[in-house]
């Protein structure tokens, strides 16, 4: 197989470059993952890449793979065809090779305060919720933040300072959704004007790539909904 | 008006509310012609003259010219970063919108009068 892979080094002076790399004896069910762990092992130490857990819970290896954003650890090779194509996530100021900057990211996910906020005083056991109001939660809460979704956005590309992006507007209404939440006021007060919110044209990138198949689209259209409700 | 009042919901509504007038006045107009005994200018003239076809008009341009005004704006906010370029633009397309918007109910208010 044939490996295009993005390279950049801030401290040799160089522009960015394609590199290419030959490897084959892959075993059935390898992972793209296991591709890039024998490339650095076998072939190029310098190559640089987040990786974690390598099952698609913790969410670091999320890289654009032939044009498309996606987990490195939960794609098959066999998928891939006989080259692929390895760029850093789309949008991000990169670090080196495929090791991006998500602070904005980041900035924009604390900015939509995805905690419980409960103005009552605090029970004295758990907060009680029907099956039905947790179910509400289902689809939302399964966000592992890697980031697939916002950096393959068009309106999170122009506006990154801005506009929450999908992952973040998935979790604000992760919230909005909860039974138990009571900032449901700030909350939408927080995400009206403009940019926060309104910068989502249903372009849909985020549910097409989403790794774990949610659909940050419909949840900002549930937030939308619920706006226009508090509005009349 | 802060410029967090410049609004996210109130243009998303207006947006779509003048989609579906859009998207009806269409059919209205496609029946209006599939029924009309004859195509002719004084036929047209005839037609668009009546109070309620020349109200539904002048309601469909202002519908437009908001649909188009929402669009133009979400595409420079989208792609144009310089403020002065940016404010420029925005005061640009609104006054043209604007504009088109009187001369159109000119226009309707001269066939209706006749």
């Amino acid at each position: 197989m044939r490996f295009l892979i993005y390279r950049y080094n801030p401290d040799d002076g160089q522009p960015p470059r394609m590199q290419a790399y030959e490897l084959d004896g892959f075993e059935n069910g390898d992972k793209l993952l296991d591709a890039l762990l024998r490339i650095k092992a076998e072939l190029d130490p310098s190559l640089s890449f987040r990786r974690s857990c390598g099952e698609g819970v913790c969410g670091s290896d999320a890289l654009n793979i032939n044009g498309r954003n996606g987990l490195a650890c939960i794609t098959p090779l066999a998928d891939l065809g006989d080259t692929v194509e390895i760029r850093p996530l789309p949008g991000r100021p990169v670090i080196r090779d495929l090791v991006v900057d998500m602070e904005q990211f980041y900035h924009q996910y604390r900015a939509v305060k995805p905690w419980l906020t409960v103005h009552d005083p605090e029970p004295e056991t758990e907060y009680l919720q029907t099956p039905q109001q947790r179910d509400q939660l289902d689809g939302l809460y399964e966000c592992i933040l890697c980031g697939c979704c916002s950096t393959a956005c068009p309106s999170f590309w122009w506006n990154p300072d801005k506009f929450r992006g999908p992952a973040a507007l998935l979790q604000a209404w992760r919230f909005l959704a909860d039974s138990r939440d009571q900032a449901t006021g700030d909350r939408l007060a927080e995400l009206e004007g403009p940019y926060h919110l309104f910068r989502c044209h249903t372009i849909m990138n985020c549910a097409d790539v989403c790794p774990k198949g949610l659909n940050p689209t419909k949840a900002i259209g549930n937030i939308k909904k619920l706006m226009l409700k508090h509005h009349v | 008006m802060s410029w967090r009042g410049a609004g996210g919901l109130r243009p998303w509504l207006v947006q779509r509310l003048s989609a579906v007038y859009l998207a009806g006045f269409l059919l209205f107009v496609l029946a209006s012609l599939a029924s009309a005994s004859s195509i002719s200018f004084d036929a047209w003239r005839g037609w668009i003259g009546r109070p309620l076809v020349n109200a539904a008009v002048a309601l469909f341009a202002l519908a437009l010219l908001a649909h188009a005004w929402v669009g133009t704006r979400d595409v420079i906010m989208d792609y144009v970063k310089p403020v002065a370029l940016r404010f420029s633009l925005l005061v640009l397309s609104g006054l043209v919108f604007l504009l088109s918007l009187f001369w159109s109910l000119r226009v309707l208010f001269s066939v209706s009068a006749a």
